[in-house]
């Protein structure tokens, strides 16, 4: 990374160290702070950085994985109900709004990381057959003066109802995947799809291979965000979009006051009644509040080399769509 | 680099005092040590204890086969009866020996060679009988999550675990209709308020045939056993498995159900 853009975004932290934390006591940060700003890290920075939240438990981070992927090997069977009964079906707007923020044309290549049960996959997929049919109406319309067996030809052609779009599903997670799977059967979405198991921090995928990279609703689950980031930077083609739908902070404080008695009075409960599992419902909950605000999140996607990167909050904030583009 | 920064100030953010949380929110007790008062404990503000009642009820109604419901509606509403119960296992000599002693019975904690060397018709032996032909095992019985007493969790946790030598004591099998006839003997005996609430609604979901054999007969014989016997939650069954079960019984003044449920449905 560019040494003179790093010093000033050190400078930047070194302001901003001081405004969150007045009573800040790690040892040897402070002093050695504005005199070796691109010097090593101190001892305590270093013992701290392997260790990590987990909902508001601290956990090490090789934990971290391992307990995450246990949540929602239990939680996937009942994951598409859950979010129904958690957000009262407004989860579906936010995807929605995330396909209509990304506009694919058909012949998009997608990547969906995180993408468990195919929400993403499948609007996406929608959204393009949709354009491709309009796309082929309009030319029919536009082709009056053919005659009746030139236009039966057409309708015989056997083309690709997708254009050439194609979204690749990825996911940490074993169970997810196989929901996800047995929606697309249930769906009838046969073409267009595949789907690979895979870690966001390190993605099995060449450089500059996708038109759009989306993740909903998974980054926040990841044990290093930043790595993720990077990882996205590398895959997407140079052009190509990042897009983030997430939980962020609330900005009207009425609304996140009953957001907080929502999420930690009735969702743990709702995950107890509905799926018996108390535990992973209070783990989601908690992970939404660790998750830095939309300002801090836009900072680590520009740190990952993406540039334009803008966001638009939903709800009041409770959803925020991050976007960014590798130019 | 100035991420890593920020990885390692985000724990540190998220203490309380931060501002970001309010005050009203449960920190898990987990990362903080405090609230927790037995080892499968979650604390519950008194909202999700009453979300989690009517939640459980109305699912439990739903999937009958949901017994981890009926056992989250024992918790968040028996508070009081607990607390009565306690009491008076504490007055009785064998019942305050249980409270003190806290037996458990599991897989683990039972001899189960020795009970089945024990001989025919003795107590220890039916139960192993009822274990083997109904299919169950004692380790299927969820812990106690939601009582915010140490005493009170263990003296539910008792009752759940002595639920099948009610069956075993009452002779009921665990079809639905058994399962009837026992809650109906453990709401008379307990008067824990999910007892009278299954006793109640359970037999919601039976065919006109099988109400009729309840309501006529099995149901007051229930009652009437119910009111004779001394509570068995004062049991000490552990120290009973040689009793043979009809001295057990005449003991406890039960007598013979009326008529076989086996073939109810």
């Amino acid at each position: 990374m560019a040494a003179p853009r790093s010093w000033a975004l050190w400078s930047l932290c070194g302001r901003g160290l001081s405004r969150v934390m007045p009573g800040c006591t790690i040892p040897g940060l402070r002093s050695s702070w504005p005199r070796s700003p691109l010097g090593a890290r101190p001892l305590s920075q270093e013992k701290r950085a392997t260790e990590t939240h987990f909902g508001f438990e601290t956990v090490s981070e090789e934990e971290k994985g391992g307990k995450v992927y246990q949540v929602f090997e239990s939680v996937a069977k009942k994951y598409d109900v859950m979010n129904d009964m958690m957000s009262l079906g407004i989860h579906r707007v936010w995807k929605d709004l995330l396909l209509w923020k990304m506009h694919p044309f058909p012949g998009t290549q997608l990547l969906d990381v995180a993408g468990g049960t195919g929400d993403i996959a499948f609007r996406f997929l929608n959204y393009v057959q949709a354009q491709h049919q309009r796309k082929q109406k309009r030319q029919l319309r536009a082709q009056q003066n053919l005659s009746w067996e030139e236009i039966a030809k057409k309708y015989q052609n056997e083309e690709d109802s997708l254009g050439g779009s194609h979204v690749m599903i990825c996911d940490i997670n074993k169970e997810m995947l196989k929901i996800g799977k047995q929606k697309a059967c249930a769906g009838g979405y046969k073409a267009g799809l595949d789907w690979v198991l895979g870690d966001a921090e390190e993605l099995p995928f060449d450089d500059d291979k996708f038109d759009v990279y989306t993740i909903a609703f998974g980054i926040r689950n990841v044990t290093h965000i930043d790595r993720a980031l990077q990882e996205a930077h590398r895959v997407l083609k140079p052009g190509g979009r990042f897009l983030c739908l997430e939980f962020s902070q609330v900005n009207n404080p009425l609304v996140s006051r009953l957001y907080d008695v929502y999420s930690f009075q009735v969702i743990p409960v709702l995950g107890e009644i509905i799926a018996g599992d108390w535990k992973s419902y209070q783990y989601l909950v908690e992970s939404i509040r660790q998750f830095p605000p939309q300002e801090e999140f836009k900072e680590m996607i520009e740190d990952a080399g993406f540039q334009k990167v803008t966001y638009e909050n939903l709800t009041s904030g409770i959803v925020a769509i991050h976007s960014g583009f590798k130019l | 680099m100035a991420t890593l920064l920020r990885g390692a100030l985000r724990p540190l953010r998220a203490f309380p005092g931060s501002g970001r949380l309010a005050a009203d929110v449960p920190l898990r007790a987990t990362s903080h040590g405090a609230g927790i008062l037995y080892p499968e404990h979650i604390p519950t503000s008194p909202l999700q204890k009453a979300l989690l009642a009517a939640g459980s009820a109305v699912m439990a109604l739903y999937d009958p086969y949901r017994h981890d419901m009926v056992a989250v509606l024992g918790e968040t509403t028996g508070r009081r009866t607990l607390k009565f119960l306690r009491d008076q296992m504490k007055r009785d000599p064998e019942g305050a020996q249980i409270l003190r002693e806290r037996p458990r019975i599991s897989t683990s904690t039972l001899d189960l060679g020795k009970l089945r060397s024990l001989p025919e018709g003795s107590f220890g032996c039916e139960y192993l009988r009822f274990l083997d032909v109904n299919r169950v095992s004692p380790d299927t019985r969820a812990p106690t999550r939601f009582v915010d007493d140490e005493e009170l969790a263990y003296v539910i946790q008792r009752y759940r675990e002595v639920h099948d030598m009610a069956h075993t004591l009452l002779g009921m099998p665990i079809n639905i209709p058994g399962e009837i006839v026992v809650k109906w003997f453990e709401a008379v005996q307990t008067g824990l308020p999910m007892c009278i609430l299954s006793a109640l609604f359970g037999p919601i979901r039976l065919s006109a045939r099988s109400l009729q054999v309840l309501v006529s007969e099995l149901v007051p014989w229930a009652v009437q056993n119910g009111r004779r016997a001394p509570c068995l939650l004062n049991l000490y069954y552990e120290r009973r498995w040689e009793q043979p079960l009809g001295a057990l019984r005449q003991e406890l003044g039960i007598t013979e159900p009326p008529v076989r449920v086996e073939g109810l449905v």
